[in-house]
Formats: structure tokens, sequence, C-alpha cells
């Protein structure tokens, strides 16, 4: 059954809704008002008559509307009773944010079962139980434990992590990636990453998806799924086990730990594993704005020569080249740069920056056939303006290839920063992250080849 | 769990069409003197017991035996050595193998993952898989596109090619037995473990030299 109903409802019903504000169940009920969720929302709890300014109804069956998902903030061995009626209600979806279930052990896991037999029983689904919640940032539904909801964006986020989770979308909100919806897996008792990955790979408000992951339940179902989807998937998974705890049979027992086995699987079916958090979000921002490269022949264009030489030494480092501009490229070059700069790639413009330069500059790499993507790097100079350089980007932008920016230097920069995000250009502070966000476009062209 | 001996294990690979050493199995000495002088020399000589794992640790491996009177030699020697290693190892005979000459080692196996099911390894052999970690991995069934991926994709890739101008080596017999192990896997479905290793890999051809595979009782 589609997903629809729970990540994009047309109203919402908060079970446990609370008037105390430390429980979850306020948290939760505020969260979705505050966020401006545009559908009907109907708080239930038996003890009380209104919450937060809305009339509260003692059970899903009072409510006089259709009910497409029901949040389940109450404790678990409860849980089971108002599932009932949800599926009594003809409630689409759940989200059981409870704890208690398998994650807790054997009894956990029963219960847990009882569950999902009623949710197969009514046809719902559910996501959880232990879950901090969804997010959908196009309804601006915050039904989660977050406080705030991220900026709208393009890409949407599948994490198993409840508290980290939170934190990582603390970090989102800071670097101000847009989002666009975010689920919080818990125990996957019955939506799988898999599942998401089919409803997020169709859904139109998506182009870039990534994955917070401990570990995937049916892996072979997940390559299926992952292996069939355009999209970039970009991951990052946890518990780096050492490779052959115990005393293996055979060598490759002993050789191939389970993360080894994630890194190949991920790569076999086309997902870009990222080693860093902050990697996540770099490559993501890259894949969610730029167009893909056709190779990976590359141009670094830059004020600070240094800056340059450290940006071809990490792109050849990802396997991206410094491409040899040809003559015709250079004479070009020759003609707009300052006196004693370079036209050799990376193209040092020696100090000076100002808009005409690197707009010419720009537009004269982009135009040539040789040029795959381009790395704009500025690195601050006091009587510079970056707002004209972050200017020189955007007024330049008619093609279709993949442009990067770097911009190095301290608080002077955020405006120009601000700017360049906001018009879809990936900026970066270091020109590792540069190159690395440059490569995993590149990385994805490639996965594409083999993407059924 | 069941483990396959070398031999068992070999006949296996042999029925997937991986080239895997030319054998027998001498219970006496007059035995293992015709089989070598079938085979050639030189031979490798074995000893064959279930109980008896890791050989080459416990004197149970002699390799490039040359004449009739070696043969006679080293049948008592393993027959004692596997004595004082594991008394009571019940032992099948001795296995005289023809000796691989040349090629450089790498290694094929096979591990069953909770997660992802079969998973097929590939590395050069020695070394650069145990100190190094030189291996690469995917799960299985693989695909000619991906078993490909999987040679190049490891460092040692380059000694492959054929290094400080020796001839590339033989890396689509490589292919080849990756994608039959992969078979392997799938058919297989107790299959828990295995490992080739070494499989010698020459400028035309590949042999499997030595193997071990590990069943689970219970097909499930």
């Amino acid at each position: 059954m589609s997903l629809e109903g729970i990540l994009e409802p047309q109203c919402v019903a908060v079970i446990g809704a609370s008037r105390n504000k430390e429980k979850w169940g306020h948290i939760i009920l505020k969260n979705i008002i505050k966020g401006g969720y545009s559908g009907n929302i109907y708080p239930i709890n038996p003890k009380e008559t209104e919450i937060l300014g809305i009339k509260c109804y003692p059970s899903v069956l009072d409510v006089p509307d259709d009910i497409d998902l029901a949040v389940i903030v109450i404790p678990a061995p409860l849980v089971n009773k108002v599932v009932e009626e949800c599926g009594k209600k003809g409630v689409k979806g759940l989200v059981i944010t409870s704890a208690g279930f398998s994650e807790v052990g054997k009894e956990g896991s029963i219960r847990e079962k009882q569950v999902m037999d009623l949710v197969k029983k009514y046809k719902m689904r559910m996501i959880g139980p232990n879950t901090l919640g969804i997010v959908n940032t196009y309804c601006s539904l915050n039904a989660s434990l977050m406080r705030q909801g991220p900026e709208r964006g393009k890409i949407s986020f599948i994490t198993q992590s409840g508290t980290l989770g939170l934190a990582l979308m603390d970090s989102i909100i800071n670097i101000g990636l847009g989002l666009n919806k975010v689920v919080s897996v818990g125990n996957k008792a019955d939506i799988q990453d898999s599942d998401l990955l089919q409803f997020l790979d169709t859904d139109i408000n998506t182009n870039t998806i990534i994955m917070y992951v401990e570990s995937i339940k049916n892996g072979r179902e997940f390559m299926e799924v992952a292996k069939k989807i355009k999209k970039p998937i970009i991951a990052i998974k946890s518990g780096r086990t050492k490779a052959g705890r115990k005393a293996a049979f055979s060598h490759t027992g002993s050789m191939a730990g389970s993360d080894d086995i994630y890194t190949a699987a991920f790569k076999q079916v086309g997902v870009i594993r990222a080693k860093t958090i902050e990697e996540l979000f770099d490559v993501a921002l890259a894949l969610s704005t730029q167009p893909l490269p056709k190779d990976n022949k590359v141009a670094i264009l830059t004020n600070g020569g240094g800056a340059g030489i450290l940006a071809a030494d990490y792109c050849e480092e990802v396997g991206l080249e410094v491409v040899n501009l040809s003559d015709n490229t250079r004479k070009r070059l020759e003609e707009i740069l300052p006196q004693c700069a370079s036209s050799l790639n990376p193209i040092d413009t020696v100090g000076f920056a100002n808009y005409k330069l690197f707009k010419n500059a720009i537009e004269i790499l982009l135009s040539e056939e040789e040029v795959s993507g381009l790395i704009v790097i500025y690195t601050h100079a006091a009587l510079v303006d970056p707002l004209e350089i972050a200017n020189a980007i955007l007024d330049t932008r008619y093609t279709n290839k993949p442009i990067i920016a770097c911009w190095i230097g301290g608080e002077d920069l955020n405006n120009a920063i601000k700017l360049l995000k906001n018009n879809n250009i990936p900026t970066y502070s270091l020109p590792e992250s540069a190159a690395n966000a440059m490569a995993s476009l590149l990385t994805h062209k490639n996965y594409l080849r083999f993407k059924v | 769990m069941t483990i396959l001996t070398e031999y068992e294990s070999k006949k296996l690979l042999s029925k997937y069409g991986i080239p895997v050493t030319k054998e027998f199995i001498a219970k006496n000495t007059k035995d293992a003197i015709q089989f070598a002088e079938q085979i050639g020399f030189p031979v490798a000589m074995k000893i064959v017991s279930k109980e008896i794992t890791h050989k080459s640790d416990s004197g149970c491996v002699l390799l490039n035996i040359g004449g009739i009177n070696e043969v006679e030699k080293g049948f008592l020697t393993l027959i004692n050595n596997a004595n004082m290693h594991v008394p009571n190892a019940t032992l099948d005979g001795v296995l005289i193998s023809e000796m691989v000459q040349g090629g450089i080692e790498t290694i094929v196996g096979v591990k069953r993952d909770p997660q992802f099911g079969a998973v097929i390894m590939f590395g050069l052999g020695g070394i650069f898989v145990e100190v190094f970690k030189d291996f690469s991995l995917r799960v299985a069934p693989i695909t000619k596109f991906d078993a490909i991926n999987m040679i190049k994709e490891i460092k040692g890739y380059k000694i492959l090619k054929g290094f400080r101008g020796h001839k590339e080596y033989d890396i689509d017999s490589v292919v080849d037995v990756l994608l039959s192990v992969s078979k392997i896997s799938e058919e297989i479905d107790n299959l828990l473990e295995l490992d080739i290793n070494p499989l010698i890999v020459q400028e035309k051809g590949v042999v499997a030299v030595d193997a071990r595979i590990l069943l689970n009782d219970s097909t499930c």
C-alpha cells in the first residue's frame, strides 16, 4: 500500500496529545501546530476537551472527519488498543513514537508483533515504533520532536537513529540545507528503508535521498530496490564492527567484516557512502543542485594560488582530472586575465578579484568543450566585495555544467555564501570539500550506467 | 556444520568448471608412488583428514617431492606429523597432487552474511590480503561487470596486469572463477564459507591449489 497517507496526509490525529508541556504528546502536537500544517489536526485524549486551543476527542472513533495519519504517543502497553481503533476508523497510516518494543527484548518483540498483526489486519502502514516522527516541509508538517523544521528543499532524509537523527536535524538547520521529507524509521517493524526509497523515487518533490543507517534488516531487498533508484542516494553507516571478530574457518570469513560488506553492497547498487556526517551533507548539497559532468575533467578558477593548488591536489586524489587547457582556451583567458596571472589550470588571478574578471573567466571556461565542471575558489581579500564575486557566478549560469564554489574567509563572506546557496550554487569552506563534492557528481554519473 | 576436505572441496569446484590441481588420495605408499608417477614429478603431498584443518601449521604438507624414494619417506613423515600434532585424528589418506609452477597467488572466497547473504571476496594471496587488507567484495550473485570491477578495485591489480615488464596474468580466467563461485553460492544454499586459497593465476589459465568449504547441516 502507498505511503502517501503517512507522508502526505490531509489530516492528522495525535493520540496521546497532552497539556503537560514536558510530554512528547504535547511537544509533537505543538510542533505540528507551530509548523503551520495545512490540514486538520485532531488531538486525542479521553481526559481532555481541548489542548493548545484545539478540540480534543476521547478516541479516533469519535472524530467526525476521515483521518490519514495517526501519530501515537502513548506508553507501549496501551498501543495495541488504539491501533485497533485506528484500524476500525480507517486510518491510513501510523507513526508510533512509543518505545518499549523490539528494542527492549523479548516482551517488547511480542508486543511489536501484535501491533504488526493489527496493522496488517486493517491494511494500514506504520512507521516505527520507537520513532521520533516525520517531517514533510511541503505540507508544513512537523510531526516530530524537532522543535524547528528544516528549510524547504529537495533532499529527503531517512534516519534510523532517533536522538542522533534529531541532532543531525539541528546541524542541517544550522547549515541551511533544505529538506523535503524526514523520516525517523525507528524499529522498522513495517515500513523499511526499501519502502521509503521506492516512495521517494517517485516523489516529485525529492531529487536526492540521504540516509543514516545503523543496520539494514533485509540486505537483499534493500539492494534490489536501491539498484533501481536513479535519484542519488547518499548514506552514512555507523557500527564499524571489526573484521572477523571470531576466529573464522576461512580467510574470507575472517577478512570480510560486516562493515566491508555494507561498503561493497552500497557500491554494487550505486549508493554513495559518506565517511562523515559533514560529507553526507556536502555531497547531498551538490547532488541536489548540480547537473552531472560528462567526464572527470575540471577547471579550477581562483584568486589565491595556494588554494588553487590544494584544490588541484584533492581533485587528483578523488579521481578528477585538472584538465590541461588548450592553447585556444589559454589565449582567450590571457586576453582578460591580469598581466602576471596564470592561464594554466588551476587558473590563478594572482589576487585580483572583481565582478568582470571572474564573470569573463567563468564564461570562457564553461564555454569550452574540454571543461566538464568548474570549481570557483574565492579567498577573501579585504578590499574585495565578496557579493560581487558571488554575482559573477550567478550571472553566468547558463550552462549544463556543474559549478562548485569554495569561499574561504571569515564572517565577511556570510552574505555572499548565503546568496550562492539560495541560488543553488553549493558553496564550501574548504577546497577538499569542494573537490569531493564535484567528485560525487561523477560517482553518481558512473553509478547511473548500471542502474536499471 | 560440515567441513569438506581439500579433496572434496576441489571436486565440487571442478564440477562448476573451476580448474583444480590434478590429484589422488593414496591410502598406502604403493598407491602414493603410482599416483605420483601418473601425475609427474615434482608433486605435493598433504594429509587428508577432516580433523586437521590447518595442514601447513602442523607439518602435514610437503612440497616439491621429486622422486619415488622421497614419496615413500614423505608418506611416513606426514603420518607421523599428523599423529604428533593432532593425536587420534582420523586420517583418510595422503593427497598426491601436481605442483603448480610459477604464477601469482590469489584468493577467492565466499562468506554468508546475515544481512546480505552470500558475499564474494577476491584478493591477492598471502600478505596482500592478510596484512594490507587489499581485497574486494561483492554481494552475490555478481555480474561479469561486478567481477571485472572486483579485480580492478584491488591495489594489487597492477601486479596482475604485469608489473615491471612481466606479462599480463590471465585476468579473464579469474573473472570466470568469480562467476562460478557466485553460482556455487547461489545453488548450494547451505554453503557458509568457501576459500580457494591459493588460486594460482598464470599467464594462461588458473588453478585452484587449495580449497576449503564449510557447510551448514540444516538447509535453511
